[in-house]
């Protein structure tokens, strides 16, 4: 799977590049227009990665040309700006998804993954770690085969670990994905307590292993080590 | 009304000083009979009293007793012998002595001719002031109408005027100076307006963006950093500390620019927003953290509310609202949503307010000291409310606090 990422500030992107590839894809580069203009005519990308705001040019016109010569290539927006009006027109533009700047890393990575989940099997298939197996379509999940019970949130909160594995997960970051970012008070890091130790919980009773690791102070790990 | 008084008091004044004069005129000629008469006297001592014209009469009478020696003018009405008329004269009296024997002399002139005058004046004087006036009033019509109408369309075009929008100020030119050079100055002030909205809007979004992307930063290397799997526990509480206080600035960051771009107005696209039920389905949203903190929320429906605005400050508006609703509450505690036509009323239960209602609409304050609050929330919303002349009223009876928008 190739990535590629525009973004002109030097360090985020070398940050991005860094955990996708940890994460099994092959990333590239661009930090200006120009550069990725190229490498977008040159190369074919399953998913790009775009800031808006870039040096020599607005990371729309990169879309527009993507648009015209590799309409399956999946774009995700990730900017600063945040208003109603440039989220539309992003996803007006063909975008996939818009995430706003400062973002968490895992966030973009599961976002990228489900991507590429839909371009490429249309949703139409299971994620299978280990003993649990997830059906994307039915939002079903299989623990050995048999079905575990779980509610809407507890699938979204699976779903962003098995996207993010051996990964520490801040608490906040599970928050976020869970609720979005309208909820900012305190008892969201609660409710991301009780929500896990309920996912544990029905894990365990259908035979699985207890794979959510706590993380002193910081947050959890899904990892089998 | 202003030029009537003006009118009547000059006509007035007018009136006075043409009888003045014509007083001072008879008086000077009285006064030179007088000296005559007076001469006469010395040289002839002796004065037959022939009294039979009208005009130019002079009365003598003896007199006896104690007289006070003083000169008299003073109007009197003599009959006129022949029509039976009463005619005006001017009278001047004196004392003097003819043949040893002391007498009172009275010289007379007529005024009838002098008050013929002063009417014929008078009336020419109205009549001439009064056309003046007229003429003056329709003169005036016609010249606000005219004259000043390409300051009416000026006027027009600046209360149209929006300098949100990219649309310019243009205004027609006239023949008049003075409006040609206050349209100069207008559209050059409303070019200014435009320009410094416009790169004021600008400055928000660079800034925004220049403030974020550093942050994003530091976000996604605290994140890396993380996945050290030797890290003590000094470190794992270092890095939570660097993490949490990039957040919050972020997420402060973002208030404070909401702010501004909604004090800036920036917020244009408009529609009909049925409030009662977009804070509904708003309810939605905060299920889990409703049911996290056992709240119960009752709806009370007696209307509904319209409101046009935009469509994402009434999200932020009622997000705010229901988020700090829930925030303040107690676990287990309440949540009451009324709205009518012309109202939303949030109440919750939750702690006595220590805080000064009055400050609680403005930034950073907050009740709770909790780092999670930013004390952003509330000013937001009254920002909102502000753009939009809705009334924002808070009240407390003991431990419900409620937030009123109508």
């Amino acid at each position: 799977m190739k990535i590629l990422v525009v973004e002109d500030e030097k360090g985020l992107a070398e940050s991005i590049v860094d955990y996708l590839t940890k994460e099994g894809f092959i990333c590239e580069v661009a930090n200006t227009f120009w550069q990725a203009d190229e490498k977008v005519s040159l190369y074919k990308y399953d998913c790009t990665i775009v800031d808006l705001t870039l040096p020599d040019g607005e990371g729309f016109g990169i879309i527009q040309t993507l648009k015209k010569i590799a309409a399956t290539t999946g774009i995700i927006i990730i900017s600063a700006r945040n208003t109603l009006e440039d989220k539309i027109k992003g996803l007006e533009i063909g975008s996939d998804d818009y995430i706003t700047k400062p973002f968490h890393l895992s966030e973009l990575n599961a976002r990228v993954k489900s991507l590429i989940r839909r371009r490429h099997f249309g949703g139409n298939n299971d994620m299978i770690w280990r003993e649990i197996r997830v059906q994307l379509p039915s939002r079903k999940v299989f623990i050995n085969e048999k079905e575990a019970l779980i509610s809407r949130k507890e699938y979204d909160l699976l779903l962003y670990f098995l996207s993010n594995i051996d990964v520490v997960l801040t608490k906040e970051s599970i928050a976020e994905h869970l609720w979005g970012d309208h909820i900012d008070s305190s008892d969201s890091l609660d409710m991301v307590y009780s929500h896990i130790k309920n996912l544990r919980r029905k894990i365990l009773d259908k035979g699985g292993k207890d794979y959510i690791q706590s993380v002193y102070g910081i947050g959890y790990k899904f990892s089998a080590s | 009304m202003a030029s009537l008084v003006t009118y009547l008091a000059v006509g007035l004044a007018f009136y006075w000083i043409i009888k003045y004069m014509i007083y001072d005129e008879v008086e000077s000629r009285l006064k030179v009979e007088k000296r005559d008469f007076e001469t006469y006297i010395r040289q002839h001592d002796t004065w037959t009293n022939n009294s039979y014209f009208v005009e130019n009469k002079i009365e003598v009478y003896p007199i006896t007793g104690n007289f006070k020696n003083e000169v008299i003018f003073k109007d009197t009405v003599i009959t006129n012998r022949y029509e039976g008329n009463e005619d005006p004269f001017r009278q001047l009296t004196f004392y003097t002595l003819i043949g040893g024997i002391p007498y009172r002399v009275a010289i007379r002139k007529s005024m009838i001719q002098s008050y013929k005058l002063i009417e014929a004046i008078s009336a020419a004087l109205i009549t001439f002031l009064g056309l003046l006036m007229v003429c003056m009033y329709v003169f005036h019509r016609r010249l606000s109408d005219k004259l000043w109408q390409p300051f009416y369309d000026t006027l027009v075009k600046i209360k149209d005027f929006d300098w949100t929008q990219n649309k310019k100020l243009e205004l027609a030119s006239s023949e008049i100076t003075e409006f040609n050079e206050l349209g100069d100055v207008l559209e050059k002030m409303s070019g200014k307006m435009q320009y410094d909205y416009k790169s004021l809007r600008e400055f928000t979004e660079n800034a925004s963006h220049e403030i974020q992307t550093p942050l994003a930063l530091i976000n996604a290397r605290v994140e890396q950093f993380i996945q050290a799997k030797d890290l003590g526990k000094d470190h794992t509480y270092w890095i939570e500390e660097i993490y949490h206080a990039s957040r919050r600035m972020s997420r402060l960051n973002q208030g404070l620019l909401l702010l501004a771009k909604i004090e800036n107005q920036q917020f244009t696209d408009q529609e009909e927003i049925d409030l009662s039920g977009q804070v509904e389905s708003k309810l939605r949203d905060f299920e889990d953290i409703l049911s996290h903190k056992q709240i119960k929320v009752t709806m009370r429906s007696q209307g509904i509310f319209r409101k046009v605005m935009s469509l994402s400050l009434a999200d932020i508006l009622l997000t705010n609202l229901l988020n700090n609703a829930i925030k303040h509450n107690l676990h287990g505690g309440e949540i009451t949503i009324e709205t009518g036509n012309r109202h939303l009323l949030i109440s919750n239960t939750g702690h006595p307010l220590k805080a000064d209602p009055e400050s609680l609409f403005d930034r950073f304050k907050k009740e709770s000291t909790g780092a999670e609050s930013l004390g952003l929330g509330l000013a937001i919303v009254k920002q909102i409310c502000d753009n939009y002349g809705l009334a924002l009223d808070y009240q407390n009876r003991e431990n419900i606090h409620s937030i009123k928008i109508s």
